[in-house]
């Protein structure tokens, strides 16, 4: 009687043991890259926005007008507040009044309804993010939201994943600069190294390495 | 002395101890009942959408809405507070509301109203929600028509009803809720003028009429009386539950607790004596209580006036000598007499510092002999003043519902207008409202839902909530505040005041206009705009609480009243059983049937949710041959009600007890509905006991004989161990170290954690716990607690991070009670990190137990591990059937869970974290009473005090030191930094030995 198994099923066998432990392995490796791809956190992400020609490039870098003008919250609430449609007039009723790409604004003023702008930098809901203490502590605007003077279109700059706020968290130094720099885009220290700098402004604000559970989930 | 917590426990029964072995009860994680296939199927459905990981791919877009033009007053992100008042049995408590971005998510104490203090009741707390109930009613209507507002000014302006009601508006009737508001009063009063035959009527099922009829016959005059209990040494409650239920109880409640609250063995303390039928909040703090019927009160009263008058020379203010007489010492071996001369002896002891306090159930004659009572000891003028009733009374009829009847039986009503209560549902049932009510020509209701009485209503008009509307009221000491609107109508809607207008001729009238044109009137204030901003800043009136009256007794009549010895009476031999009508510690009257929050809130006693039930003595119920659950057949003037009986230690014998609110059958409030037994269809007008009923237990064929009655007593049994300590004031002094045994360090084998920062801690005090209720509500409203239905609680799912545990002691027939909120205990050593294996519950360096939804996973063995019980478990998403208005009452600050974590007591971390960062960014440190929990927040009697320990100074830690502080199982070592004060009592020594009667 012939064997029921050929000389070759030990090859196939020993192929499959190693295959099997390389994926019990390699699966839940393979989706732990996976989530942290900037597919899934969103980094780097745009979103057609409704008012498609708005460019936080021309506002900051062209015109210099201050984060706070239109983020006019960020220094005393969670949310560093979105500009009304009102906020544009001063400006935009001397320029750029009549144009086409500024009619999202006039209608939502005629109709008084809201622009509906699309959230780039999204935290899931067990997550409470407070804009005040971060802006009051030295955290610059561009540490989270890179470079939006450079943004025709703004995108999401980071990867906002725990482990990258645990980063700053940790070691709040390597990211701190003085109070009144928070808007800067581009900042560096203007002597010494960052580190240096920003240990001293870490005792200087009583800046604390907050990594307790309840400082984000609650 | 041994605590138990229920009978079946006292009696050690084998069920119990079965269900003591189980963390939950055998199926608790079965899915509610009633599925239907075709849920099963979408619940099929939905696992394999999800084993398809869809929910991954795609990131959730939002949207970021900022407004047209931003409103000077709002900043995205920070609450706002605005004051208002909340009426209640026509009286106005005054509140602060939290709003974020326009809609109010909580509600608070507003500190500078005297019937807040910064406290707010479980109505109050629970108010938000209903603001948001989607079953609230929407659509005015004739009949089943739509009716616009205009076609309904139109159809009432005076043009057109004086067609029907001619010139003095003769068959015109209006039945209101007692109301408080100088507005509406005056509204009224216009009302009168131009039809001066109009008939208004006020009628509330919980205003009692015996206060108004107690004045009229004692001083000729309807005054009420205010009493001043932070000058009470003694104090003797009349079947009066002061502390939770009767109006102005928050304040009471709070200047009783600053006289019983002692900060180390040597303070003094006031002394309570109490006696009741049915146990109460008031009763269970009693230092004496005596468990006696509802119509036996009156003697308990006679016996203490004839003790004063006879035996310490005491008597009421201008008493003819001959009723000295009528006051003859009766000499029998009661312990009521002994009880009752005890009390006199104490009460002649404290003269002018004393009060004694009468129920408002109690009838007349009561209410009569606790003034005299009061004017005997001397106390008018120093603890009770006397003051006008702040209720609106135009014109001389003043008439309630009988009189409302009398017209109506002769045929005088032709037109009647309901502004807001439910009489069809709560009138006396001898009265027969509903069906007269339905056959007049004309009939209108305003009221927040399509209830019983819209139902039988020709006219329809949806009501504001107070949350929506513009108006006024004054508190029981007649304080006047504003109500103002925290939100724009979310389902439209009218106030009496709008309906008054109407009928008024003034359609078009804004009420918020007529309000400020009316106050501008009556203040004398050069500055108005002035003025009003600051009224509705602060939410109070300046310098509007009533003036004191000296009152004068009326003697004629009085000796009557007085005649009616005891020792004249017949004994009280045959087995007759009386009948007690209450207000509902959770639903008041029936108002609040339809919120989920307070249907949940278990019963400060019995611990009874989701229903109300016949509650009596063991001795009653083994007579009548019933158990807890059994049905009862209550019977009373050829009326009956079928109603589960519960068995409720302390009860006093040969009375039945039975809360009003219940047995709603509208389909407009499909939560109330079916919810209970009404109670309304044995109530007799004028009174709220009935002296004899038949109770027998119900034995029809095909009526079910048992009743599932959802307790949450029985839950989370802690196997006898001395939870609660307490001792006698007396005691206390001499062994000021008595709890030494249950604090202190204790040996561990785990590394101490790293602490740094501020040490937060909690210390509650057991001698000034009532049971109330109001934190847990508080919490539940705080924390976006979900409810879970009768069903859910009993399966034991309830969700309540803060329950309140109450435990009996002594005889199971007349037992004392302690109440005590029992919530995460944080401990430094906390069983329940130690187990979980995904490190979901975690130690903050602040001293916090912290519990991250986001990591748990479920495997529920850290609520295994903990000894205290109160780690809570999402069995069900039961957040995904919330409609999207009550949405919008969730407090933004904390995560909704889902399904399949475990939640617990988080110390409010939420306003910890909001705090620190206001306080980081002032550059100070957060300072001892910049804020507190919401449990603490809303405690009329102060009994919770938050803070950290880190603070010598602080308030918590004074507390924490005191000699009589304790960790509640300490032996464990898992160092809680929940500390409890022992309760401390200031039992008469001349009582001592004797315990009830």
């Amino acid at each position: 009687m012939a064997a029921l198994f050929s000389p070759h099923s030990n090859v196939v066998a020993r192929r499959v043991v190693v295959l099997a432990v390389l994926a019990v392995v390699g699966i839940p490796l393979l989706l732990m890259w996976w989530v942290r791809t900037p597919y899934v956190t969103g980094q780097g992400h745009t979103v057609a926005q409704p008012i498609p020609l708005f460019s936080h490039q021309i506002h900051v870098t062209g015109l210099q007008i201050d984060c706070r003008y239109c983020h006019y919250a960020v220094e005393r609430a969670a949310t560093a507040g979105m500009p009304s449609s009102e906020t544009c007039i001063p400006c935009h009723s001397q320029v750029w009044r009549t144009g086409p790409f500024f009619a999202p604004v006039r209608a939502s003023l005629t109709s008084k309804a809201p622009i509906p702008w699309q959230r780039i930098n999204r935290l899931p809901d067990y997550v409470f993010f407070n804009h005040a203490i971060h802006v009051n502590k030295g955290v610059g605007c561009e540490t989270c939201h890179g470079r939006v003077d450079q943004m025709a279109q703004i995108r999401q700059a980071v990867p906002l994943t725990m482990s990258w706020c645990l980063d700053c968290h940790n070691q709040p130094e390597r990211y701190l600069r003085p109070v009144d720099q928070v808007t800067v885009m581009g900042w560096h220290p203007s002597q010494g190294s960052q580190l240096s700098q920003g240990r001293e402004l870490k005792r200087r604000y009583h800046v604390r390495e907050l990594t307790t559970c309840t400082a984000c989930h609650r | 002395m041994t605590h138990w917590r229920s009978l079946e426990e006292l009696a050690g029964s084998a069920e119990f101890r079965e269900a003591l072995a189980h963390e939950f009860p055998p199926g608790a994680d079965e899915p509610a009942s009633g599925m239907s296939r075709r849920s099963f199927v979408q619940l099929l459905g939905a696992s394999i959408a999800l084993s398809g990981l869809g929910g991954c791919l795609e990131r959730p877009r939002e949207r970021i809405l900022p407004y047209v033009s931003n409103p000077p007053e709002l900043t995205p992100g920070l609450a706002q507070y605005y004051a208002t008042s909340m009426v209640l049995g026509g009286y106005a408590t005054g509140l602060l509301v939290e709003s974020h971005a326009g809609r109010p998510t909580k509600v608070e104490g507003n500190p500078d109203h005297p019937a807040s203090l910064g406290a707010a009741g479980v109505f109050e707390q629970a108010s938000v929600l209903q603001l948001y109930d989607p079953h609230r009613a929407r659509r005015p209507r004739r009949a089943s028509k739509e009716l616009s507002w205009p076609e309904f000014t139109s159809a009432v302006s005076p043009a057109k009803l004086r067609r029907y009601v001619g010139d003095r508006g003769a068959g015109l009737h209006f039945l209101l809720e007692p109301t408080s508001s100088p507005f509406v009063g005056d509204l009224l009063v216009r009302l009168r003028a131009l039809y001066p035959a109009v008939g208004i009527h006020f009628y509330g099922p919980l205003t009692s009429p015996m206060l108004t009829a107690a004045g009229t016959m004692a001083f000729g005059r309807a005054l009420q009386p205010v009493y001043d209990f932070r000058s009470a040494d003694v104090v003797l409650a009349l079947d009066a539950d002061f502390l939770a239920s009767m109006p102005f109880h928050l304040r009471y409640a709070h200047d009783f607790a600053e006289r019983r609250r002692i900060t180390g063995p040597s303070d003094p303390m006031n002394r309570l004596y109490a006696a009741e039928p049915v146990f109460s909040p008031t009763g269970s703090l009693a230092d004496h209580r005596l468990r006696t019927t509802g119509t036996s009160i009156s003697e308990v009263a006679w016996l203490v006036l004839a003790e004063l008058v006879q035996n310490h020379g005491l008597s009421p203010e201008g008493m003819p000598a001959g009723m000295r007489s009528l006051l003859g010492t009766v000499e029998t071996d009661d312990g009521r007499l002994r009880w009752s001369r005890a009390v006199a002896a104490d009460l002649a002891a404290h003269r002018g510092r004393s009060v004694v306090i009468a129920g408002e159930r109690q009838p007349v004659e009561v209410q009569v002999i606790a003034h005299l009572l009061n004017s005997a000891l001397g106390n008018w003028g120093k603890t009770v003043r006397y003051i006008d009733s702040p209720f609106a009374a135009p014109g001389n009829d003043g008439g309630g519902l009988g009189p409302l009847m009398d017209a109506s039986a002769a045929g005088q009503v032709t037109t009647l207008a309901v502004l807001e209560g439910n009489p069809c549902y709560n009138a006396p049932a001898d009265l027969d409202f509903s069906s007269r009510f339905s056959k007049l020509y004309l009939t209108l209701y305003l009221g927040l839902y399509e209830n019983e009485t819209a139902a039988e209503a020709k006219m329809f008009i949806p009501a504001l909530h107070y949350l929506e509307s513009w108006g006024d009221a004054r508190a029981y000491d007649g304080t006047a505040s504003l109500v103002q609107p925290l939100i724009s109508p979310l389902y439209g809607g009218r106030t009496p005041a709008d309906v008054l207008l109407a009928f008024l001729g003034e359609p078009d009238a804004q009420v918020h206009q007529q309000l400020r044109q009316f106050w501008q009137q009556r203040v004398a204030s050069a500055d108005f705009e002035h003025f009003w901003d600051t009224a509705l800043q602060r939410g109070v009136l300046p310098d509007t609480s009533a003036p004191s009256v000296t009152p004068t007794l009326k003697w004629n009549g009085l000796d009557q009243l007085l005649t009616r010895s005891p020792a004249g009476r017949p004994p009280a031999n045959e087995p007759a059983v009386e009948l007690v009508f209450l207000p509902d510690p959770k639903v008041y009257d029936g108002t609040f049937a339809g919120s989920p929050w307070l249907q949940e809130l278990p019963h400060p006693i019995t611990k009874l949710t989701w229903d109300n039930a016949a509650m009596l003595s063991p001795g009653t119920a083994a007579r009548i041959g019933v158990g807890s659950g059994d049905m009862l057949l209550l019977e009373a003037d050829r009326r009956t009600l079928r109603v589960p009986a519960l068995i409720v230690p302390g009860h006093a014998d040969d009375s039945i007890a039975l809360n009003l609110g219940y047995g709603r059958w509208a389909d407009g409030e499909p939560v109330a509905r079916g919810v209970g037994f009404n109670a309304y269809r044995l109530l007799p007008s004028m009174r709220y006991i009935l002296p004899a009923v038949s109770a027998t237990q119900a034995l029809h064929s095909g009526i079910p004989r048992r009743h599932d009655l959802a307790v949450t007593q029985t839950h989370w049994a802690m196997e006898g161990r001395p939870l609660v300590l307490q001792a006698a004031l007396e005691d206390y002094r001499h062994h000021p170290d008595f709890t030494r045994g249950d604090k202190g360090r204790t040996l561990s084998l785990y590394e101490p954690h790293k602490y740094t920062g501020n040490q937060w801690a909690m210390v509650i005090d057991q001698s000034l716990c009532t049971g109330c209720g109001g934190c847990v509500v508080a919490c539940q409203a705080e924390n976006n607690i979900p409810v879970v239905g009768k069903e859910g609680v009993l399966n034991s799912r309830e969700m309540h991070w803060l329950r309140i545990d109450r435990y009996f002691s002594g005889p199971a027939d007349d037992p004392e009670v302690v109440a005590q909120p029992m919530l995460c205990q944080h401990c430094e050593k906390a069983p329940c990190e130690y187990v979980c294996p995904v490190s979901a519950t975690k130690h903050s360096p602040d001293g916090l137990n912290e519990m991250v939804y986001n990591r748990c996973v479920g495997t529920r063995f850290c609520s295994n591990n903990c000894p205290y019980k109160v780690r809570r478990f999402n069995w069900f998403d039961y957040n995904a059937e919330v409609s999207e208005t009550e949405a919008m009452a969730k407090n933004p600050d904390v995560t909704v869970r889902a399904r399949g974590v475990m939640e617990k007591c988080s110390f409010c971390v939420q306003r910890i974290r909001a705090s620190e960062i206001e306080a980081q960014i002032a550059g100070h440190p957060v300072r001892d009473g910049q804020f507190t929990t919401a449990c603490a927040q809303a405690c009329p009697t102060k009994a919770i005090i938050f803070g950290s320990f880190a603070d010598p100074d602080s308030a918590v830690a004074h507390a924490a030191a005191e000699p009589r502080a304790y960790a509640v199982l300490h032996e464990l070592g898992t160092e809680p930094r929940v500390r409890y004060l022992a309760r401390i009592t200031n039992p008469n020594q001349a009582l001592e030995d004797q315990h009830g009667v």
